[in-house]
């Protein structure tokens, strides 16, 4: 007696695959696979083609090896100190953005009173451009008559107001509070969505069991959403790796190279050093490029590690 | 079927009478040839005048050829020429300073020698776009650095200046110390958009004390930063920052701000500024301008203990244009070029913009009611001897971001100390 046996998956695999409408298929994916070739594959590849160049204007180049790359890691203060800056800010600002995120979106989530109102307000800045942002902040930090210290000078301390964009020791930090403020909206309004999504039987179960507020966020709630937590935290740091237009326009990367960023270091040397060349520029981003990936596969690959060890 | 016949003439016919019209109507916009002219200063209305007038002027003169110029700010200029010189493109004629030779050694600059009526044009101002023997840029500002003050608040001071508007460093420093007591910013200056503005009171400093033939060695990296004169100078500008010349809001402050700061609001004793001042103080008030009978004064830049040349100045080419080496007309363009550089433009361009030319003028036709303010800084220029550039114009690369980031920000911003200042700026400029 022939027994029927289930397909292999391999097998079924081979059959969906012949039964597709592949020209169609292609056909259809083509113009966003050209824009993606053009715009996003072709100008990585370019990139780390052009690191082991130098690239002059009239399509000379000439073949470096490893030169840019040796004096890059070796003989380039600057970019270890934007490395640093960029690092900083990087594993600092994730959790204020994400934690506040948090805090704002469980403030709607417990409908505290004008909750539409704040919803708004809370996300606006997330619409603005960097740059009205910038200029914003720039007024906000304003030494004679920003709104910052002119607060410090209401309630009586004046002695600490500052030139908080003039000065190493607070300029990034400075920078980097303006950069939390626009995000944080963002990252509320994700955390109001997962929180949407909490499964209701669990936490009335939790509320029969007179468990309180804070028990049910730190050991039921935050332990649902931490996936999206985890995704808002990646997210974050590698929108702090890539950093630029909020350094630019508030202080250029001084005083002294105190909020210069890789990124912002990589645009000064392809645009404002009085050079054409973009092989040393390109060896900047095409290293970046590689820290950058290798950190979000390096947490993706570790909190999934301890997700199956709680879980 | 004559019917047919008769039916396809009549539509062969129309569509004849078409197609001529259409070439009728193409024809002359092909013959038509367009300059392209990309400038910065698109928020300096007499100068915007003063370019749109040349290029009707050339218009007038070549009736198949229109000039059509694109008004940029500086930063979005230089992204924007970049980009397009990268990739072959670009306009006829482009906007550039001296310091940018980056044209010049990517071969996006036409050698003028031949193309531009030089005898219209200052030799030292063609000098500036001279390299390696061959011109590459005609020049069109000219400018000084000038010590600007209030005369109202310098009164109000105490201090009654020389006729020379000249004094010593001690006596620059009590001023400043004057200022600052009576609640007054002794001196307006800002480096927020701006990478050159913080090291106008060094660079003046340090020409004076060094002379001509030193300075240009310090600023080519063959002179140490540890240089006692050196020291001495930058000690004196640390003295005058410590004495609260400059505004806490230095750092952030941009360069039109530094202007409406020193003239309107809170009000400056002094501002240093390139004599293109004039450019945004000289309009009207609403559109930042400096206020009606505003007390304006040129003095000087202090008089150095031991000052090799006292009397020296900066001098140095800002505005001015590049042929594009890509483009397809060169000699229109060229001819584009001579039109903004006639005596009679010349003059025009200190009569409306009130600023040095590199244009062979005549400022004494300078009337109306900047005369008198034209006057005095004639008067402060007559007996100067000039060095030729500031120190942007001089310095590249590493240099030039190390330069930016301590003489320009960090040092007068109160945050180094001289030594530290000196350590820098050796490591990142003296090459012997």
């Amino acid at each position: 007696m022939a027994i029927s046996r289930p397909a292999a998956p391999a097998t079924r695999a081979r059959r969906r695959s012949a039964g597709q409408p592949w020209p169609v298929i292609l056909l259809f994916l083509a113009p966003a696979l050209l824009l993606y070739l053009g715009f996003t594959i072709d100008p990585a590849f370019r990139t780390f083609y052009n690191s082991v160049h130098t690239i002059k204007p009239r399509g000379v180049e000439e073949f470096v090896g490893l030169a840019h790359f040796r004096e890059l890691l070796t003989a380039d203060p600057v970019f270890w100190k934007s490395v640093a800056n960029t690092m900083i800010w990087a594993v600092a600002a994730p959790i204020p953005d994400v934690g506040i995120g948090l805090l704002l979106a469980l403030c709607l989530y417990a409908k505290v009173p004008l909750a539409r109102f704040f919803r708004v307000v809370w996300f606006t800045p997330v619409l603005l451009s960097y740059v009205v942002v910038g200029i914003i902040w720039m007024w906000v930090y304003n030494f004679e008559w920003g709104v910052a210290n002119e607060l410090l000078r209401w309630v009586g301390l004046s002695g600490l107001a500052h030139s908080w964009l003039g000065d190493p020791k607070t300029a990034l930090w400075s920078v980097m509070f303006t950069h939390v403020w626009k995000w944080t909206g963002f990252n509320m309004v994700v955390c109001l969505a997962a929180l949407y999504a909490l499964p209701t039987e669990i936490l009335e179960a939790a509320s029969l069991d007179n468990c309180g507020w804070a028990r049910r966020l730190v050991f039921i709630m935050i332990p649902i959403m931490w996936r999206t937590l985890l995704n808002l935290l990646i997210l974050s740091f590698i929108g702090k790796m890539r950093v630029f237009d909020l350094v630019w326009i508030m202080t250029g990367g001084g005083p002294l190279w105190s909020t210069e960023t890789v990124s912002t270091y990589v645009y000064k040397r392809a645009f404002e050093w009085n050079t054409f060349d973009l092989g040393y520029p390109s060896t900047i981003a095409a290293l970046w490029f590689v820290v950058v990936l290798a950190f979000a596969l390096s947490l993706s690959w570790l909190f999934r590690q301890r997700d199956r060890l709680e879980y | 079927m004559s019917a047919k016949r008769s039916l396809a003439r009549g539509w062969l016919v129309r569509g004849a009478v078409a197609g001529a019209l259409a070439v009728a109507i193409a024809l002359p916009a092909a013959a038509e040839t367009t300059i392209t002219i990309w400038s910065h200063e698109a928020d300096e209305p007499a100068k915007v005048a003063w370019r749109e007038k040349a290029a009707r002027n050339f218009e007038a003169k070549n009736p198949d050829v229109k000039v059509k110029i694109t008004w940029y700010d500086k930063p979005a200029l230089n992204a924007a020429l970049r980009t397009a010189l990268r990739a072959g493109q670009g306009p006829d004629i482009f906007y550039a300073e001296p310091d940018q030779v980056e044209y010049i050694t990517n071969g996006f600059a036409t050698p003028l020698d031949d193309l531009v009526n030089w005898n219209n044009i200052y030799d030292w101002a063609r000098g500036v776009w001279t390299h390696n023997g061959k011109t590459y840029g005609l020049p069109q500002e000219a400018y000084t650095i000038e010590l600007y003050y209030n005369k109202e608040l310098m009164k109000k001071v105490g201090v009654t200046l020389p006729p020379s508007g000249q004094v010593g460093q001690a006596q620059f420093l009590d001023i400043v110390k004057k200022a600052a007591a009576a609640g007054i910013t002794p001196i307006s200056q800002g480096v927020g958009d701006r990478p050159y503005p913080g090291v106008y009171l060094s660079e003046e400093a340090l020409l004076r004390r060094l002379g001509r033939d030193d300075y240009g060695k310090l600023l080519t990296g063959k002179l140490s930063y540890k240089d006692p004169r050196v020291v001495e100078s930058l000690t004196f500008v640390k003295g005058l920052v410590d004495a609260g010349a400059y505004p806490k809001s230095f750092a952030t402050l941009k360069l039109g701000e530094s202007h409406y700061y020193f003239h309107t609001k809170p009000g400056s004793l002094m501002f240093p500024m390139g004599s293109f001042y004039t450019g945004r103080a000289f309009v009207p008030p609403d559109k930042g301008g400096q206020p009606e009978g505003f007390p304006l004064g040129v003095m000087q830049f202090p008089a150095m203990d031991k000052g090799a040349c006292n009397q020296c100045k900066s001098l140095t080419i800002g505005a001015s244009f590049i042929l594009n080496a890509g483009s397809k007309n060169q000699k229109l363009a060229a001819g584009m070029l001579n039109e903004m550089a006639t005596p009679d433009m010349g003059t025009l361009w200190l009569e409306t913009i009130l600023l040095q030319t590199a244009i062979k003028s005549d400022p004494s036709k300078v009337g109306g009611k900047y005369a008198e303010y034209f006057r005095e800084l004639l008067d402060r220029n007559k007996d100067a001897q000039y060095f030729v550039g500031i120190p942007r114009d001089h310095i590249q690369g590493k240099c030039k971001d190390v330069f930016t980031q301590v003489l320009n920000n960090a040092f007068p911003g109160g945050l180094l100390t001289v030594d530290a200042a000196v350590d820098m700026l050796n490591q990142g400029c003296y090459t012997n």
